[in-house]
């Protein structure tokens, strides 16, 4: 492809601007109404240029509990992000390497998992956690978002086992290594990338989720999504510290795409696009 | 050495049943339990109604009542409105960010970001746009001398509500998939078709779009999937309304199981929507299978 003339060049810059106000507007829209003092929230014309105000965040962390709530969402994503990546990155080598026709079907019956409808085995999953004690627990969580979250390590993890020269482990098997000392010392430590690539998908998604943490928590165990949500009463609407609120949660996901955008690629695709 | 082969083999599997098992209980255990529900008359509202074994009445009803079948085309409604548009703008920016122009890079990383904001968020800044009387989006449309619409409280506009907040998040998605697709695009023949005169237009009608073709199925296929998983916008902006507008078959779903108690309805309308998703997933993996053995 040829490098664009001048004229192009400034008809792509003049369209992609309109794109770029378009697209980043709302996310703007959180961060500056989070801090917008009350009376001017819905101001028109935008106020741009204003005194911040701390007010909405300081309601959410004295008023409201959302510092636990936060910690609810943290023990939930790092617990269901650890256990997936153990279980996950397993499966994934077992994936890569065991050379069997039906293999390929193994694997696409694993991600299959990931594409059906959260909201077709709610019930099943609210009777089953009912029955076990473990409604509004971080447990029931832990389990969930894991069932979601291994198919995905174990289709991002062989992707990156693939990678790896089966040469090198040839070689520490020659060395004396074990296949468990091979995997552990050698495989895994090439394939560190994915792991942390892994992990990312696996944080977000948990700490991103809605449907099941309002289904399955109550008080006790509530994710910062749903506690974000239960601000928003019908009869007062406290737009500040839904947007306060807001913007804490959508920092994770906004560093992730900064830091590893080249990642996420893979990651959404499932591997139609390489 | 075949010893060894053997042995490796066994621990491999060894690897592999851990996961298989525990996904067994978490996702087919559920859905038989979804099965066996959905040919029950399970209703938590009536409790000392037995719970018996009803056959295929509740997919009878489901089917034959109107409101699972307007749940099912407002479902393919929405798909058609957010996919088609999500197409056309996903490959035109993808156009736009692939330019060899300083700063594409940076752009193409913003606009990356909405993916990865939780569906509940997206819902509450949209309804903050949307807002009856205090939202901003109909003073910006007044900006470029659009009139304002009811967004979400009229039943003409609140599909599109819900889909436009839907394109605003997924149309980066087609946007990063087309532009990964474009940079491995072989140049050759790009220059062939400029040699032979045709125009910009042409060249992309002709050599790029046939080109991207499997790579946009594919992605396709993946937003019709996520199509039928959509709930948090939904729930955050209209919970299904005004009216039925916009309650799709995951709203339908959830109206059934927890507005109405009646979970073995509930049920049948997820193992119908599961049927659907399964002809998609499967016509996605051969999608993927066919890309494949067309590069070996």
């Amino acid at each position: 492809m040829n490098k664009p003339s001048t004229r192009q060049a400034i008809l792509v810059y003049l369209l992609l601007a309109v794109v770029l106000i378009v697209f980043l507007t709302p996310i703007y829209l959180v961060a500056s109404s989070s801090v917008k003092p009350a009376p001017i929230m819905f101001q028109k014309p935008p106020a741009f240029f204003f005194t911040p105000t701390w007010e909405h965040y300081h309601v959410l962390f004295t008023e409201r509990p959302f510092l636990k709530f936060i910690g609810n969402s943290l023990i939930v994503a790092l617990g269901s992000t650890a256990i997936s990546l153990v279980f996950g990155s397993l499966a994934a080598y077992a994936i890569s390497r065991i050379r069997h026709r039906r293999m390929n079907d193994v694997a696409f019956w694993i991600l299959s998992l990931r594409m059906f409808p959260p909201i077709t085995v709610v019930v099943p999953y609210y009777i089953i956690f009912k029955t076990a004690g473990l409604l509004d627990t971080p447990l029931a969580l832990i389990i969930v978002y894991s069932t979601a979250n291994i198919p995905l390590v174990v289709w991002l993890m062989k992707g990156f086992f693939d990678e790896v020269p089966s040469a090198l482990e040839e070689a520490a098997m020659v060395d004396g290594y074990g296949i468990i000392e091979t995997f552990w010392r050698v495989t895994l430590p090439l394939a560190a990338p994915g792991l942390a690539v892994s992990a990312v998908f696996c944080f977000i998604f948990s700490w991103n989720e809605f449907l099941f943490a309002l289904m399955l928590t109550g008080s006790r165990a509530q994710t910062a999504t749903v506690a974000v949500m239960s601000f928003w009463s019908s009869d007062a609407v406290q737009w500040g510290r839904i947007m306060a609120g807001s913007f804490i949660i959508l920092i994770p996901g906004v560093v992730f795409v900064l830091t590893c955008q080249r990642w996420l690629v893979r990651g959404l695709t499932m591997g139609s696009v390489k | 050495m075949a010893y060894q082969a053997t042995r490796n083999r066994r621990i491999f599997v060894l690897f592999l049943l851990p996961v298989v098992a525990v996904l067994f209980l978490t996702t087919i255990y559920p859905m038989l339990y979804a099965g066996w529900l959905s040919f029950r008359n399970y209703d938590l509202a009536k409790p000392f109604i037995p719970r018996i074994f009803v056959g295929w009445a509740n997919y009878a009803e489901i089917l034959s009542s109107g409101t699972f079948l307007h749940a099912l085309v407002t479902t393919l409604k929405l798909m058609a409105m957010t996919l088609s548009i999500q197409l056309v703008l996903g490959v035109g920016i993808a156009l736009l960010v692939t330019q060899r122009l300083p700063g594409m890079g940076v752009a193409r990383t913003l606009l990356l970001i909405p993916m990865m904001i939780s569906p509940v968020i997206v819902g509450l800044v949209w309804l903050f746009l949307y807002f009856p009387e205090l939202g901003y989006l109909n003073y910006f449309l007044s900006l470029v001398g659009l009139s304002g619409v009811g967004w979400i409280t009229t039943t003409t506009w609140a599909l599109w509500a819900i889909a436009i907040a839907d394109i605003w998040q997924w149309t980066p998605f087609i946007m990063m998939g087309t532009a990964a697709a474009l940079h491995s695009l072989s140049p050759e023949p790009y220059e062939a078709a400029m040699i032979d005169g045709n125009s910009r237009w042409d060249v992309f009608w002709r050599v790029t779009l046939p080109q991207l073709k499997p790579v946009l199925i594919s992605l396709m296929f993946l937003r019709a999937i996520d199509a039928f998983k959509i709930y948090d916008i939904i729930f955050v902006l209209t919970k299904g309304g005004p009216g039925d507008s916009t309650e799709v078959l995951s709203m339908f779903i959830y109206r059934e199981s927890f507005t109405f108690w009646r979970m073995g309805m509930g049920a049948a309308a997820s193992f119908v929507s599961l049927a659907i998703i399964t002809v998609l997933v499967t016509f996605f993996f051969k999608s993927l299978n066919r890309d494949r053995s067309a590069l070996e």
